[in-house]
């Protein structure tokens, strides 16, 4: 897949990046990220990979737009209230990158069987329990990113990394990694930009992935901490 | 309440893109965007306030759309063309914090002077490559821009993004944390980055922080200021315009 002459005046201020160049461009454009969850985190990293040129966007969401989602989720408008949240925040996905494949996928029935086809996936939403296995044993890797209130958390597991299970659900829910749940805008944006940010760099093949540590955000104190986790022996990983 | 409360941002671009949805999302009242430039095809990568069908628009007629469209009871004004020092003391009078998402060092001094003078709040940000910074700006509480930078750096010695390139997330993280920063000052909760310098690498996903101080001998916001006018800042920086 080449990048065309308008993808190259688009994405100039990549291609001119060393660790992008065109060859790093036309890997995003031939990617495909299925993002999982429009809320308030989500809706940020959609934005941003559909801004970056990932090519194939998938988008999946259990929930329709309320006027509750709009103090957070900016991939949103006032018009598409009542409608389901995939569909709704496809309308700017396209508009920002028109020439991008983006599949909306509207039963939760789909989403299993469709994760192991992508890159990335990008987990903010739906059970990361059985979501994380089926992408991660199929050869995808995994950001999980969740925001709450003014606080949230990321990390990402690979292929081969610690997974969610290695760090447990109590020890994930005392560092605020879970999915979205009512995180305002800004602190969304914070954790959904990471996320995006994960995932550009594993289509890339560029830099320290978040995998093996959750970085979390404290927005009140603007604090960033970092956690690391390892494997757990008896871990019934997804990736063994 | 942010309903009674409005934010004027400087550069409706990469850093202003993030930070003016999300502080319509917040809700605050009144949300002023300040920007000459017309959309180019080659922001969209970055700039997700505006569209693929906005090239060649006003940035802030663009950027004012999405925000109207996000949260209708937001006031959203829009201040087509280049800040001055003929007219930034009067356009930030009425708003009560700044947000410099600015992109050349000329305007950067520029508003940190008009601020200072005008004793407001600044939410600062800054980006390159994969790197970025932002910090808090609160006159009587902390360094003011020119405590940390006292002197611009030589004219052409640090490329645009144009030059130089960036990585599209990077003002996002950066005016996302912006825009939290301006809810704190806002609403008078939470611990602003006053005082501290938040400095960011994307490739690694690391975050450092250190202690910035006010500089008794600052030109401007020092014991004995010797700037209390707007200046030249395009002279000031050497004539770069960039």
């Amino acid at each position: 897949m080449s990048l065309s002459d308008q993808d190259v005046i688009r994405f100039s201020r990549h291609i001119i990046l060393p660790e992008v160049g065109g060859r790093g461009q036309k890997r995003l454009k031939e990617a495909s990220v299925l993002v999982a969850g429009l809320g308030a985190s989500g809706s940020a990293a959609a934005l941003y990979l559909a801004a970056a040129g990932v090519g194939g966007l998938t988008l999946w969401d259990p929930g329709v737009v309320t006027p509750q989602d709009l103090q957070g989720a900016i991939a949103h408008d006032w018009s598409r209230i009542g409608l389901p949240r995939a569909r709704s925040a496809a309308v700017p996905l396209r508009a920002i990158y028109p020439e991008n494949r983006m599949d909306v996928l509207e039963r939760e029935a789909d989403l299993l069987g469709d994760l192991p086809a992508h890159n990335v996936v990008v987990l903010s939403a739906g059970n990361w329990a059985e979501l994380g296995p089926a992408a991660v044993r199929g050869g995808a890797s995994a950001v999980f990113c969740g925001a709450h209130g003014a606080d949230g958390a990321v990390t990402v597991v690979t292929p081969g990394s610690p997974c969610l299970g290695c760090l447990g659900a109590e020890q994930a829910s005392l560092l605020g990694l879970f999915p979205d749940h009512g995180g305002i805008a800004a602190a969304a944006g914070v954790v959904g930009v990471m996320a995006a940010t994960e995932a550009i760099k594993l289509i890339l093949g560029v830099g320290t992935p978040l995998a093996g540590r959750v970085m979390r955000y404290n927005g009140w104190d603007c604090r960033f901490e970092e956690a690391s986790f390892g494997a757990r022996e008896g871990c019934a990983c997804w990736h063994g | 309440m942010l309903a009674g409360k409005s934010v004027l941002i400087v550069g409706a671009g990469g850093l202003g893109s993030p930070a003016a949805y999300q502080l319509a999302a917040a809700g605050v009242g009144r949300i002023c965007l300040c920007d000459a430039d017309l959309v180019d095809l080659s922001n969209l990568q970055r700039q997700i306030l505006h569209f693929s069908p906005d090239v060649g628009q006003p940035k802030v007629m663009s950027g004012a759309a999405k925000l109207r469209a996000l949260n209708p009871a937001v006031v959203v004004e829009e201040y087509r063309g280049r800040l001055t020092a003929a007219n930034a003391r009067e356009l930030f009078a009425p708003y009560d914090v700044v947000l410099d998402c600015s992109d050349n060092f000329a305007t950067r001094y520029l508003v940190n002077d008009a601020c200072v003078l005008l004793g407001k709040p600044q939410v600062h940000g800054s980006i390159f490559q994969f790197d970025g910074q932002v910090t808090v700006f609160q006159p009587g509480a902390g360094p003011c821009y020119r405590c940390v930078y006292p002197q611009p750096p030589a004219p052409g010695s640090v490329p645009s993004c144009a030059m130089a390139g960036v990585i599209g997330v990077l003002p996002g993280l950066v005016g996302s944390v912006m825009a939290m920063e301006a809810v704190k000052l806002l609403t008078g909760q939470g611990a602003p980055l006053v005082g501290r310098l938040v400095i960011y690498n994307a490739l690694d996903m690391e975050f450092a922080e250190v202690r910035i101080r006010h500089d008794p001998a600052c030109p401007i916001c020092g014991e004995a200021p010797s700037i209390c006018e707007l200046i030249d800042y395009e002279a000031f920086c050497g004539g770069d315009g960039l």
